[in-house]
């Protein structure tokens, strides 16, 4: 019964938007009028290890509790990558660089009744960038420029810098930075690993372990109307196939990670006009980092004849219906400001599009080093499908086409990180680097010497040189020019085997208002302009 | 009978301190560290050498492993599993909030399975080689055949294509709301529970058809009494003690949970709440869990051998 009355409530919908305005865009971000009320109801495929967001990294953390929080700076929901204020209103970089100041909003409550004021973003920060002893904080490195925070009145805080930093200001607005009341914190540091005090649009409402997540609108909320919902619902469930399910048959309204076309494809059979897939590209890119503290890998021949052999382009054909990946690009994402252009990056080795050319070429290099038939090595890998194995699979036989056997051996996910970065206990280990924007320093600095994410071992001072050159850089087409001559340096040389940029694809019910898919599952998560058609 | 459920407790403590000391070393000879792995997630996060080794200290994990195992070991004895290193929530807690829906699971499956297995059991051994009893066997051998989890998702699938319904996916206890319990847990009920009944009715029917061809069954039919008073009042009764132990058996296996069962139909439960565990060389609860689930078993088994005792009196002398 239910569904013909939901699929006559979207028909009747659909004509009468028809004949009242223009057919909306993709993304459902029609000139509607946006309606008060209602629950979204959100799958999601992972539960969140603790609440904290400044201490996790995974997308489960940060889509469970981003509704609650306020951050500094925030990337627009609207307009990836643009930044605007969260909690700062307006800010001031001086001539320098070296100081950032930032005016907050008048008015701000956490949800416990109490102001938010400058030292709560100080309190905030330290914890972030000088963390106590016995608490972690995963993404300290991105901050590392800065001096110190401080809050000379309860609506002024400024950042002082050892040097000028490029990054800075977009790592500011990271998702992962939400602001705690400072009074909790010296309490306990740890106390938002399992409580919520946030200033966010919505209040946390239950959290059963393992099952479901549920957030309530907070009334009080600094912009005045909004958050349109009255609360948001997340239902975790660890199965791709289930969760699919769960969005056809109307249980969930929102998969807000990816889902494999596949089931893009029988969701969209069921539910036709009543569902929307948002394709973006992914701020992700998968690749082979080869153990170059084992031989036969020290050796750059061989590093080139691996990267030589592996056809990208037939790849991202093959590979994007069955794993999402599919766009050939350097180490920026392909597309970017920062990302070299295409001719460029053809001229690079693995990068030509003429394969039998670069097979030759890999079999004279392999040659040359003394492997002329070839050699036999154990590819390490994480027993995730989508995309780990996939893309191995793939990456095998395109070896085999050059007398490379390699042995595919999947992982626990444990026992990947274990060998692939503690222990380098590997001579081929796929990897992949995911970040919340388009960043150089959140993605170049794995190829810096000695980083625990270069999980290669490899070192070259000129790499680290320009590293460090580009972070500094604060005109943005030197600093495009540094990061593009750091690329080709590791490119040029093979030190890592970059393979394809994930796409992410977004299913929701159209009745789903005003989100707009961000090339990333981090941010855009604080759903305080997301709005349904009807319940 | 008290010496002989004397020794039976005593040999308690081995077992269960074997079990224990197994399941503790069989942890930590994984590779895979929690500290790293607290750090690492799926971005893959930076580092710092000095806040792992802190973060290994506060965990306990530099400590040496004996120490660690008699600290855990004397925890074990107050019913303290320890505080989980991944969620840092007492163990106990954790398991409290997953271990109602796996016993719902567990009870209600295996009652699912007598109501349907002892019947059919019965009726394929009375009428051997009919059909009935090919009919019986084949079913009952697709259920031993078949995975659960693919029953499972068979289910949800063809709910969902056929009627574009799918089953709840929060859970709901029964006491709270049993209709939205019933129609959460009606479809693990079923998969579990024919995958039981498979197992019971071919241990029925086997025991069944043993004890139909004892003398005491022909002196039955001799004497001329009915055939309901011959299966009912005489065979089954005797031919029950078996298939009373397996459901036992079963039932204490269940009740640790059914890690892939759980994951298909979204259930919160132990088993899944374990296999969680493991990928996140989640000591305490991975051993929290394991000790109990053979603990568990080793009251079943008691329990078992002392009925076995009761009844005869052979077996207290072994």
């Amino acid at each position: 019964m239910r569904p013909y009355r939901t699929l006559f409530t979207v028909l009747a919908l659909v004509a009468l938007i028809g004949s009242l305005v223009a057919p909306a865009p993709v993304a459902g971000q029609a000139t509607q009028t946006p309606r008060r009320g209602g629950i979204l109801l959100a799958a999601i495929g992972a539960d969140a290890p603790s609440l904290d967001p400044h201490q996790e990294t995974t997308f489960a953390t940060m889509e469970m509790v981003a509704p609650l929080y306020s951050s500094l700076l925030q990337i627009d929901p609207l307009s990836y990558p643009k930044i605007i204020g969260d909690v700062a209103i307006e800010w001031k970089i001086s001539p320098d660089g070296l100081t950032y100041t930032f005016k907050l909003r008048q008015g701000i409550r956490f949800h416990d009744g109490s102001p938010l004021t400058a030292t709560d973003v100080k309190a905030t920060y330290d914890k972030i960038v000088f963390p106590p002893e016995g608490v972690r904080s995963v993404r300290k490195n991105a901050y590392s420029a800065i001096a110190s925070v401080e809050a000379p009145d309860p609506s002024t805080v400024v950042f002082k810098l050892k040097f000028p930093s490029a990054s800075l200001f977009s790592n500011l607005a990271s998702p992962w930075n939400v602001i705690y009341p400072k009074k909790y914190l010296d309490k306990d540091p740890n106390y938002f690993k399992s409580n919520v005090v946030g200033s966010g649009p919505f209040k946390f409402k239950n959290y059963t372990r393992g099952s479901t997540f549920e957030g309530e609108r907070n009334p009080d909320y600094f912009i005045k109307d909004r958050p349109y919902l009255d609360g948001y619902k997340f239902y975790v469930s660890t199965e791709t196939s289930v969760r699919a399910a769960a969005l056809r048959s109307g249980r969930a309204w929102i998969e807000f990670r990816t889902m494999p076309l596949a089931e893009v494809d029988a969701i969209r059979k069921t539910l036709g006009d009543k569902v929307v897939v948002q394709e973006t590209p992914a701020t992700g890119l998968f690749g082979i980092a080869m153990n170059q503290t084992v031989k036969p890998f020290t050796d750059v021949r061989v590093r080139k004849a691996l990267t030589l052999a592996f056809d990208r382009y037939t790849a991202g054909r093959v590979l994007y219906p069955l794993a999402s990946l599919r766009d050939v690009g350097g180490l920026m994402r392909p597309a970017t400001e920062w990302a070299m252009s295409e001719a460029e990056l053809q001229k690079l080795p693995g990068f030509g599009k003429d394969m039998e050319k670069n097979r030759a070429e890999a079999k004279r290099l392999l040659a040359e080093a003394g492997y002329p038939n070839g050699f036999k090595v154990v590819l390490k890998n994480r027993n995730i499908k989508i995309p780990y194995q996939d893309f191995a699979v793939f990456v095998i036989q395109e070896w085999r086409k050059i007398g490379v056997e390699a042995e595919h051996r999947p992982l626990e996910t444990a026992a990947w990180f274990a060998d692939g970065r503690d222990t380098a206990s590997f001579e081929l280990i796929i990897n992949g680097t995911f970040n919340y924007m388009d960043d150089p320093d959140l993605f170049l600095e794995r190829y810096t010497t000695g980083d625990p994410n270069n999980w290669g071992r490899f070192s070259d001072p000129r790499i680290d040189d320009l590293f460090a050159r580009q972070t500094r850089a604060l005109d943005p087409s030197e600093r495009k020019r540094l990061v593009n001559e750091l690329e080709k340096i590791v490119l040029e040389n093979a030190y890592h085997i970059p393979g394809l940029w994930w796409r992410r694809a977004v299913v929701h019910w159209a009745k789903v208002k005003n989100y707009v898919a961000p090339p990333n599952h981090y941010s855009n998560q604080k759903l305080q302009d997301v709005w349904l058609s009807e319940d | 009978m008290r010496t002989y459920i004397a020794k039976r407790l005593l040999l308690i403590v081995p077992t269960l301190f074997g079990a224990a000391a197994l399941v503790f070393l069989i942890m930590r000879v994984l590779p895979g560290d929690v500290a790293l792995l607290i750090f690492g997630g799926d971005a893959g996060g930076h580092i710092d050498p000095k806040q792992l080794a802190a973060m290994r200290e506060r965990l306990g994990l530099d400590q040496p492993l004996w120490v660690q195992f008699g600290t855990w070991l004397w925890g074990v004895l107050r019913f303290d599993f320890g505080t989980s290193l991944w969620t840092g929530r007492p163990v106990v807690e954790e398991l409290l909030i997953r271990l109602p829906l796996s016993l719902e699971l567990a009870l209600a499956a295996t009652m699912v399975s007598v109501i349907i297995a002892i019947p059919f059991g019965m009726l394929a051994a009375i009428r051997q080689d009919t059909w009935v009893d090919y009919v019986v066997r084949v079913v009952s051998i697709g259920g031993l055949a078949i995975p659960g989890f693919w029953v499972g998702i068979l289910c949800i699938l063809l709910l969902v294509i056929f009627f574009g319904w799918g089953p709840p996916l929060e859970f709901t206890p029964p006491w709270v709301n049993p209709w939205a319990n019933l129609q959460m847990m009606i479809w693990p009920i079923v998969t579990v529970g024919y995958r039981q009944a498979a197992v019971t009715t071919r241990m029925t029917r086997s025991t069944l058809l043993e004890v139909l061809r004892e003398d005491y069954i022909r002196t039955a039919w001799a004497k001329g009494l009915r055939e309901r008073a011959v299966v009912i009042r005489h065979a089954l009764k005797n031919s029950m003690l078996p298939v009373i132990t397996l459901i036992g058996t079963e039932l204490a296996f269940l009740m640790g949970g059914l890690v892939v069962t759980e994951t298909v139909f979204t259930l919160n439960g132990v088993g899944r709440f374990l296999i969680d565990a493991v990928s996140h060389r989640d000591y305490p609860v991975v051993q929290a869990l394991i000790f109990l689930t053979a603990s568990s078993f080793v009251l079943v088994n008691l329990l078992v051998d002392l009925t076995y005792a009761w009844f005869d009196p052979r077996i207290r002398y072994r």
